[in-house]
């Protein structure tokens, strides 16, 4: 009891619950702009790990590829081309159809791919699977599906789930939250993924069932996912590609990266404003509230340079104090905003959202700028009172 | 401790600004273990004489000195010294720190000084228990009647033992009992132990307890009081 005393000297409440208030403004805001940055890193970090191609025209135009059916032929040559270590052909459809496809990092996804290969992204080796187990060769009619498709429908290993005209699924694996696209998606073998792109495209059945081009079910991918060699420079290869395999679209990563950027760039924008604004909105309600109970306190101190506090213990003791009531006032900040940040997401996460990421180093910081701050504030009230005479001091504080 | 002030001067400003001459040119002086009151009407200076000898405030003009040392010419932090060391103080509205409990309080007079805990703990209980208020040590100054506080007001003033005390109306705020035991604690000091003791007030009884009694008018002395009151 005494040492929390003398951590937080009585008469110092309302001083914590104001600085309390300005931290959990500057945690929530930042959880919020870390949310946004963990989804464009992440984003960015996909598009670098592997070079996207998709056949030529336009195709389904869905996901991180934009083209027409990608025959397996052409992934065929894909592979051949130096410095590719290995092609993932891949069926990504979008799960209502009826939707705007306009934002396609937000938009629930069905992705087809073999169950049997190895994830080609450098940045995605494995998705980290929380409940259950990742696909294997030999699944059929099984679903992995992202954290927030999971938590918006309920659905946990062994549910079974419906993605597409009539078909049902059994979940097999959650994947662990990662804050970005396949949060929202649900991977399912490539073959069952070509039966519900057939059973959606009434046109594909028909060229299907003509015997058009020649093609058969193995042409029927939406694009392919290429992994380079270790020491390829993947911008080179993709040019490569390019260049030595007509009739496809292949994204550049380092392109695909730059325009990501460029299409986030609001978004960035409003991180940075959301992070000042933060930062102008706790720090000057946490230095005000500080400053303001020293100078409250004007009288006390005055009292204690009467009774022959020097300049230099007069500081240090209100430095203390003030170290406390802003690392108590900090706590509580982040504790609330905890907890508000918890019971928003909560209700959000009915519709697959989450809207906060608190982060340790956000916490940290939320921390260390509350004493830091703290700090200054208390240093400047005090230089602003030691001025005055113990007398003024006293007379003030009356 | 022997006290001499000479030719203190203090002109405060007023609301519009103009200067408001409070004190002009007043000498002061104690002997080691005398006891002196500083009497005159409201507003003649008698406040801010004490504060000036006190250091609690900058001098216009003049010198204070405690025994062979012109203590108003030293530095900030050497008067911060004599303050905590030389000096006691007894304000008339206490003066309390609210946020500290009674034995806090008293105990505050010590942590400026480096006096061992220990030590200052057992003096500041003998001295509440002396002047009957050691089972209020807990209590917090909210909690107590304007007669306990002034007790632990001067409990702190004197925890040092402190050469010369001030005492700035320290019974004003009080009833004849209460005021009895405060002015009956100052006059012991200057008995048996040797303190000098300055007295602001208005209280004839309290001014004929003193050894001698100043008067002031106007930011003058009209009287330095040269013989024994009693």
């Amino acid at each position: 009891m005494v040492g929390v005393r003398r951590l937080l000297p009585r008469g110092y409440l309302f001083t914590v619950l104001g600085i309390a208030v300005g931290v959990a403004g500057l945690v929530a805001l930042g959880a919020m702009a870390e949310r946004i940055t963990r989804f464009i890193d992440g984003g960015d970090r996909f598009v670098l790990g592997q070079i996207s191609v998709a056949g030529e025209g336009m195709g389904m135009g869905t996901g991180f590829t934009a083209g027409g059916l990608l025959r397996a032929a052409k992934i065929e040559e894909i592979a051949r081309v130096p410095g590719v270590a290995a092609v993932q052909a891949q069926v990504m459809l979008p799960l209502d159809p009826t939707t705007s496809q306009f934002l396609t990092l937000t938009q629930e996804l069905i992705l087809g791919v073999d169950p049997a290969g190895r994830m080609p992204n450098r940045e995605f080796r494995e998705l980290p699977v929380r409940a259950g187990r990742a696909l294997r060769a030999g699944d059929r009619g099984v679903a992995v599906v992202g954290a927030d498709f999971a938590a918006s429908r309920g659905l946990r290993p062994g549910a079974a789930l419906v993605l597409a005209a009539g078909r049902s699924f059994e979940v097999v694996g959650v994947l662990d939250k990662t804050l970005t696209a396949p949060d929202r998606f649900a991977i399912v073998p490539l073959d069952d993924a070509r039966d519900l792109w057939l059973r959606r495209d009434p046109l594909l059945v028909q060229v299907f069932a003509g015997g058009v081009g020649g093609m058969s079910r193995s042409d029927l991918n939406t694009g392919a996912a290429v992994a380079w060699a270790d020491g390829a420079d993947p911008d080179a290869l993709a040019r490569r590609i390019q260049r030595e395999v007509p009739g496809l679209n292949v994204t550049i990563p380092g392109e695909l990266s730059r325009l990501l950027r460029q299409s986030t760039a609001f978004f960035s924008a409003l991180l940075f404003g959301i992070g000042v604004l933060g930062l102008v909105i706790g720090g000057l309600s946490l230095s005000n509230t500080v400053t303001a109970a020293v100078f409250e306190r004007i009288r006390d101190f005055g009292i204690k340079r009467a009774l022959g506090a020097t300049d230099g213990q007069l500081l240090r003791e209100i430095l203390g104090e003030a170290l406390g009531v802003s690392l108590s006032g900090g706590a509580l900040g982040v504790g609330l905003a905890l907890a508000v940040g918890a019971l928003v997401d909560a209700r959000v996460l009915r519709d697959g959202q989450q809207l906060f990421l608190f982060s340790p180093r956000l916490l940290a910081f939320a921390i260390g700028f509350s004493v830091v701050l703290g700090g200054l504030a208390a240093t400047y009230a005090t230089l602003r009172i030691v001025r005055l005479s113990p007398a003024e001091a006293i007379r003030r504080g009356a | 401790m022997a006290l001499r002030a000479r030719g203190l001067s203090k002109t405060f400003r007023g609301p519009d600004g103009r200067p408001v001459p409070v004190l002009h040119g007043v000498e002061v002086e104690a002997k080691a273990g005398e006891f002196v009151a500083v009497a005159g009407p409201s507003g003649c200076g008698k406040s801010t004489l004490l504060n000036l000898i006190g250091l609690l405030e900058p001098l216009d003009a003049g010198e204070i000195w405690l025994d062979d040392v012109c203590v108003s010419r030293l530095s900030r932090r050497a008067q911060c010294r004599v303050r905590g060391r030389s000096l006691g103080y007894v304000f008339q509205s206490f003066l309390l720190i609210a946020g500290l409990t009674a034995l806090e309080n008293v105990l505050l007079a010590a942590r400026y000084v480096s006096r061992p805990r220990a030590e200052a703990l057992a003096t500041a209980r003998a001295l509440m228990e002396r002047l009957g208020v050691a089972h209020r040590a807990d209590h917090y100054p909210a909690q107590l009647s304007g007669g306990e506080q002034q007790r632990i007001a001067y409990c702190r003033a004197v925890l040092n033992a402190p050469p010369l005390v001030l005492a700035d109306e320290p019974t004003g705020n009080l009833d004849e009992g209460h005021a009895a035991v405060i002015l009956a604690e100052l006059r012991g000091l200057c008995r048996e132990r040797g303190t000098s003791v300055i007295l602001v007030t208005h209280r004839a009884d309290a001014a004929a307890l003193a050894d001698r009694t100043l008067r002031l008018r106007e930011g003058r002395l009209e009287s330095q009081g040269g013989e024994r009151n009693s």
